[in-house]
């Protein structure tokens, strides 16, 4: 008899850990199964996304937070990623550059900004004004640089162009350590 | 009709999780900024709730009650998780539009009200049917709201990359407000006092 | 000290966790008639909150990370979250018996708070904050919770007394109350 009732009052306890191993169980397999594909995911969208900026290139290589861009055995520019404190949360940007003075272009991979207005940030007429710029020349106007702001998303155009400049600036510095 | 056939139309009008229930809010909220981020979710919320019903209901008659709410929340919880994996892996785009809202599943007071409010006490069958039911209302709620805040807010009406165009008024001007966030509680909001007052629905 | 000052503020106000993202509205419109209980309701869920982000963290980066197993998260955090409220439940009842009858259903009910398991992927999985950065967040994120479900309250309670058209009554005037509010709060963006 108390045998029997010790496996009744266990019996809760012993179908809570069966559906906890089934579940850890299905979980494992999931994970196996897909995470294979999301890493690869990853990696194809910043190979897209430098692809895409550096037309010719045939390969790159990843160092410091650095990408160097290759075309077969020329080097292209190199590539990092600088973060914003924008209006809605952080703005994500790819730079691109062409040498140790020259941006190639930007583009933003990821931002929180307000719809139709900050959002600008990621279109034509604002992102196209930093290719080919001069990093010194990273600011906006108002401050005596090339960029000129979105009208009404002061805040969203500052951080880009602040994020860009600042960590341009250190990039280079880092480059130019190494040679 | 038969029982499928009426718990699956329970589900639709007179339980409407959103409109009746006011359960799910947050994600309804939230998702509701376009109609490929509705369906994405709908698409989630289907899979979670029929999955569980299933297994809640299969497994009803052998679920003691102490441990009845902890089994809930990892079978819940263990589904929630396959679908994010699956769904970053296979739908990345949808995956990152649907951001904390896709693991935040887990929360939805209509998986966890139905498996305690149904597939508890019901048979495999109608418990489908109440999964179904439930979660066409939650996908045309949704549609609704989704699909006037998409109209007003961006004036442009374009579902999984088909691009219907732009509208000639709002194309230009959308009424941005309707994007953010004050926008998605005031046509809630409106829509609830429109099917009290029509009579479709009815509140507390 | 400015990171935690912009953390702080960015949780309070200007992402505020209801009217701003979405979370821990089921309460808002739950509790949200009178003052009292809505203070209570927000403070308690502000300690879980706290409590359950510290808990998370350790968890995810001592034994979910150094293990390989992050895709467990989401059935961990939301363990961690319901024994933590079963947990809270047995020692109000221990301690303080009126105020466990007072909170009634909703104390349980904050284990499927948005909020709470919200604000633990947010520090984990979204933004990776540090330690005492999460802290910062979860005590912020709860304020916010609690500042919002109070001026709701506040407002809910003088519209009693209002002459609310049939339609609107109950739930629909909060939603457009809400609105409002949320109106007012978008006008910290930008503040930090």
């Amino acid at each position: 008899m108390p045998a029997k009732n010790a496996l009744k009052n266990a019996f809760p306890m012993i179908l809570l850990t069966i559906v906890v191993a089934i579940a850890v169980t299905l979980l494992t397999f999931t994970d196996r199964l897909t995470r294979d594909t999301i890493e690869a995911q990853e990696e194809q969208k910043i190979q897209d996304m430098l692809s895409e900026m550096f037309p010719d290139m045939s390969r790159y290589d990843f160092e410091d937070e650095i990408y160097t861009i290759y075309s077969d055995g020329d080097k292209l520019g190199y590539a990092f990623i600088a973060i914003g404190k924008g209006y809605g949360g952080d703005i994500n940007i790819l730079v691109g550059l062409e040498d140790e003075t020259t941006i190639k272009g930007i583009t933003i991979i990821s931002q929180e900004e307000t719809p139709g207005l900050g959002t600008r940030i990621t279109e034509s007429p604002f992102i196209d004004q930093f290719m080919g710029l001069n990093i010194e020349d990273v600011a906006l106007s108002r401050d005596g640089g090339q960029i000129d702001a979105i009208t009404s998303s002061t805040i969203s155009s500052a951080a880009v162009v602040d994020a860009v400049r600042t960590t341009a600036m250190e990039k280079v510095k880092l480059l130019k350590d190494c040679e | 009709m038969g029982k499928f056939g009426k718990e699956f139309l329970k589900g639709l009008i007179l339980s409407n999780p959103v409109f009746v229930l006011a359960l799910g809010l947050c994600p309804v909220l939230a998702i509701s900024t376009s109609i490929d981020n509705a369906l994405g979710m709908t698409l989630a919320v289907l899979i979670v709730l029929i999955g569980s019903n299933i297994i809640i209901a299969a497994i009803r008659k052998y679920v003691p009650g102490i441990t009845r709410i902890p089994i809930f929340i990892v079978i819940i919880a263990t589904l929630v998780t396959v679908v994010n994996l699956i769904f970053h892996a296979r739908f990345p785009d949808l995956y990152e539009s649907l951001g904390i809202f896709l693991p935040l599943v887990v929360v939805n007071c209509i998986i966890l009200g139905r498996a305690e409010a149904f597939a508890s006490k019901n048979p495999i069958l109608n418990s489908i049917a109440d999964a179904l039911g439930i979660t066409v209302g939650f996908m045309l709620a949704l549609l609704m709201i989704s699909f006037i805040r998409q109209i007003l807010g961006t004036g442009n009406l374009s579902v999984f990359g088909y691009d219907f165009g732009n509208l000639p008024v709002l194309g230009e001007n959308p009424i941005v407000m309707f994007i953010l966030p004050p926008g998605a509680f005031l046509i809630i909001g409106l829509l609830l006092a429109l099917f009290r007052r029509t009579g479709v629905m009815k509140g507390e | 000290m400015n990171e935690i000052i912009a953390i702080f503020l960015g949780m309070v106000l200007i992402n505020n966790f209801i009217l701003v993202r979405f979370l821990g509205l089921c309460p808002y419109f739950g509790v949200s008639k009178k003052l009292g209980p809505a203070i209570s309701m927000g403070i308690a869920v502000t300690f879980v909150m706290t409590i359950a982000s510290i808990a998370t963290w350790l968890i995810y980066h001592y034994i979910l990370i150094p293990f390989d197993i992050e895709y467990m998260y989401i059935v961990i955090f939301i363990l961690v979250i319901a024994t933590l409220v079963q947990i809270i439940e047995l020692f109000i009842k221990k301690t303080n018996i009126a105020l466990y009858f007072a909170f009634g259903i909703y104390l349980p009910l904050i284990t499927t708070n948005c909020a709470v398991l919200g604000i633990t992927l947010l520090v984990n999985t979204v933004e990776d904050y540090s330690f005492s950065h999460s802290i910062v967040a979860a005590l912020g994120a709860g304020l916010g919770f609690t500042l919002v479900l109070a001026m709701m309250s506040g407002i809910r309670e003088k519209l009693e007394l209002a002459n609310t058209p049939k339609s609107m009554r109950g739930l629909p005037i909060a939603f457009i109350v809400a609105t409002l509010l949320g109106l007012a709060f978008s006008g910290f963006g930008g503040m930090v």
